[in-house]
């Protein structure tokens, strides 16, 4: 546990987000005959920002796939592939487009198995990627984890490093036998974290303990991972106070004793999510302890996600509309304090865009 | 500004889109217009001919691509660059970008970034604007790859099936990114459209703005007297990445020749006389909206949950 990476893009033994997904797509085409992309241009000079590109000349047509622009009938291809022996691995540059799937992925990919008594299974793994900043607005932005994560039969991961991806995509492509949908983010994409080897042999679908503290536990999702990581050094160096990060990982199958032990050595919960508080992450986090024993909690929960509005253009609009590191060092301050005016120091930044600014539009 | 005839009005119009996208290149490095743009260069012919014979009150849907149907259908060429900035002043307050542009009062109905999803909104006004009895034509404008949606193919079916007063127009320029068509189509755009029993027509010159018009005019005044929906394709080439400032005819999946080919039809690029006449004019136009961008306010946090539900 305790895995130590830092956004470091100067380190040796750093790589990006995009160059672990790389190797997974590589690694699955090459160690799994049945395994095969499907997605719009994933075979062209971009390759979906850069996760596939030179597959299709490595591997052919056959097993790296362009698809037309029909999201509900790729998903139930790819299903219908599943079925019968292959492994798709299909994307969508945008979550947002994967709405126009949402009867195959809900109705028949979740359903499969169970509504069939068990007598079917649909491996396979949907990626989609988050859009954010660079005026992405309204349908380029959309964390739609809990929508996804609502739905029984499916299993949902949001992977937050580049080891959560290498812990995570060669297993579920090796061995894990139901649709698993993968909501990356687009900001993480060109991030360098220095990383150890990758540890195998742990259950990548489950929850990750990255820092260990006794203040507060804050369980975060995809990049709010990265902003809780950031917080959690800033207030230990600046205010002693020390917060525990559970990433929460796998959305739809949280480590319910890693969260709950973490909740009742601290007292005090904060859920920072990538989406909406409302019916979400932040919502069902909260539930798991409620039902537990919310006498374990010494201070009120708080939440972090994004404004209840759809997303605006305006760069001044977006960079209220997310939660930021300072919102997030604010917030454990005012939760391990229980004051407003907690007089501890708040790291200057308010646009996270700006800080991950090697994501420069348009896409 | 005065015109002898059509095809100087017509000229006019697409050299204004033209030099309003140019400007849009110009600005992009300097991140004051942070929104990702799809730009219609070598598109321009087909917007200002679409547009020409519609009223202001004829509804047109498009797409992300959409500067130039926004400006053809006589959106404000301030409330467009302001919106590009992001500031309070554009023409939905900063919070649609460059991918929703939308100017109700002359007709021009929302544009979507998600492929197709205007279309069957198009045929909805179309139902009510033959329940209302108000004459209008609705136009719902998509590029080649929209067709290979679903929701394309049952609005098509709807549209036939009640007669309505809706014209699908389709701005074929071969590619959806970087894929080629013929890679992701087994059909004929026209001869799909007509299995649903719509009359189709073909316009392989995208950059002939009076052809592109004279169609136009022609289907819009069949489907205004009832006639029910048509299908028009209009052949057409985008100069531009697909997203993007830049130009990509060097990574492979297009030629220049192709490019060299297209421009030499295209007239903006080869009557320098109209150019020089009308370039003094627009470019006024598009200081003025620029200056009025740069110069407006931010919206403010009283914005960001106003206009939710
Ligand atoms: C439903 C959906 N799928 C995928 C995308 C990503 N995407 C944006 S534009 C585009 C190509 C559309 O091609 P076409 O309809 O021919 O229009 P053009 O861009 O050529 O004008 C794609 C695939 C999207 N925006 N929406
Ligand atoms: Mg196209």
């Amino acid at each position: 546990m305790g895995v130590a990476y830092k956004i470091d893009s100067d380190h040796a033994a750093s790589r990006t987000y995009r160059e672990a997904l790389f190797r997974c797509m590589r690694g699955a085409l090459a160690n799994h005959p049945e395994a095969f992309l499907l997605g719009q241009g994933v075979d062209d000079h971009k390759g979906t920002f850069g996760s596939t590109i030179g597959l299709a000349e490595e591997f052919g047509a056959d097993r790296v796939m362009d698809s037309p622009l029909a999201e509900e009938s790729m998903t139930g291809i790819g299903i219908g592939a599943a079925l019968n022996g292959l492994y798709p691995i299909q994307t969508h540059i945008r979550a947002d487009f994967a709405l126009l799937a949402m009867n195959q992925i809900v109705n028949m990919a979740a359903k499969y198995k169970y509504m069939f008594g068990g007598r079917f299974e649909v491996p396979m793994l949907i990626r989609m990627v988050i859009g954010r900043s660079w005026g992405q607005g309204a349908q380029h932005s959309q964390s739609l984890q809990s929508l996804f994560a609502h739905v029984p039969g499916l299993t949902v991961i949001m992977p937050a490093t580049p080891d959560a991806i290498l812990e995570t995509y060669p297993w579920i492509i090796a061995n894990h036998r139901g649709p698993v949908v993968s909501l990356e983010h687009r900001l993480l994409y060109d991030i360098a974290f220095r990383s150890d080897d990758v540890a195998a042999g742990n259950d990548p679908l489950t929850s990750r303990l990255l820092r260990e503290g006794s203040d507060v536990t804050i369980v975060a999702t995809s990049i709010m991972v990265l902003e809780a990581k950031r917080a959690a050094e800033h207030l230990a160096e600046t205010a002693g106070i020390e917060a525990e990060v559970i990433d929460l990982h796998c959305v739809s199958h949280p480590n319910r004793a890693m969260i709950l032990d973490s909740v009742t050595k601290t007292g005090r919960l904060i859920v920072a999510d990538t989406s909406w508080k409302a019916y979400g992450v932040a919502a069902e986090i909260s539930r798991l302890v409620c039902e537990h024993d919310p006498s374990v909690l010494r201070a009120p929960i708080a939440t972090l996600g994004m404004a209840p509005a759809p997303c605006p253009t305006a760069k001044t609009l977006e960079d209220l509309y997310y939660p930021t590191l300072r919102s997030l060092a604010d917030t454990a301050a005012r939760v391990v304090t229980g004051r407003d005016d907690h007089g501890v120091a708040l790291p200057e930044e308010a646009s996270m865009a700006d800080v991950y600014k090697r994501f420069k539009g348009p896409f | 500004m005065k015109f002898a005839n059509l095809h100087e009005r017509l000229f006019y119009e697409a050299l204004r889109i033209r030099r309003a996208e140019e400007r849009i290149i110009e600005i992009y490095p300097t991140d004051r217009i942070q929104s990702p743009v799809h730009l219609s260069i070598g598109q321009e012919a087909i917007a200002v001919g679409v547009c020409e014979p519609l009223r202001i009150e004829d509804p047109l849907f498009g797409s992300y691509r959409s500067h130039a149907f926004f400006l053809a259908k006589g959106g404000s060429m301030r409330d467009m660059f302001a919106e590009l900035y992001g500031k309070a002043t554009g023409g939905c307050g900063g919070k649609a970008g460059s991918m929703h542009l939308t100017a109700p009062e002359v007709g021009f109905m929302g544009s979507s970034a998600v492929v197709a999803s205007t279309i069957p909104n198009a045929v909805g006004a179309a139902l009510a604007a033959k329940r209302r009895g108000t004459g209008q034509v609705v136009v719902t404008v998509f590029g080649d790859g929209a067709t290979e949606e679903g929701v394309y193919h049952e609005s098509l079916n709807f549209a036939s099936l009640h007669r309505l007063p809706v014209l699908f127009v389709c701005e074929n320029n071969g590619l959806a990114v970087h894929s080629k068509l013929s890679d992701r189509q087994s059909y004929d755009l026209c001869q799909h459209a007509a299995t649903y029993g719509l009359p189709t027509q073909r316009c392989r010159e995208g950059w002939n703005f009076l052809l592109v018009r004279d169609e136009m005019a022609r289907a819009a005044e069949e489907v205004r007297s009832g006639s029910g929906p048509r299908f028009l394709e209009y052949q057409t080439y985008r100069y531009q990445e697909h997203v993007g400032i830049g130009c990509d005819h060097d990574v492979g999946y297009r030629s220049r020749a192709a490019l060299e080919e297209w421009q030499a039809n295209d007239p903006l690029l080869h009557d320098s006389a109209l150019v020089d006449a009308f370039d003094l004019a627009i470019r006024e136009e598009i200081d003025d909206a620029v200056r009025f961008a740069e110069e407006s306010p931010w919206p403010g946090p009283e914005h960001l949950l106003a206009d939710v539900a």
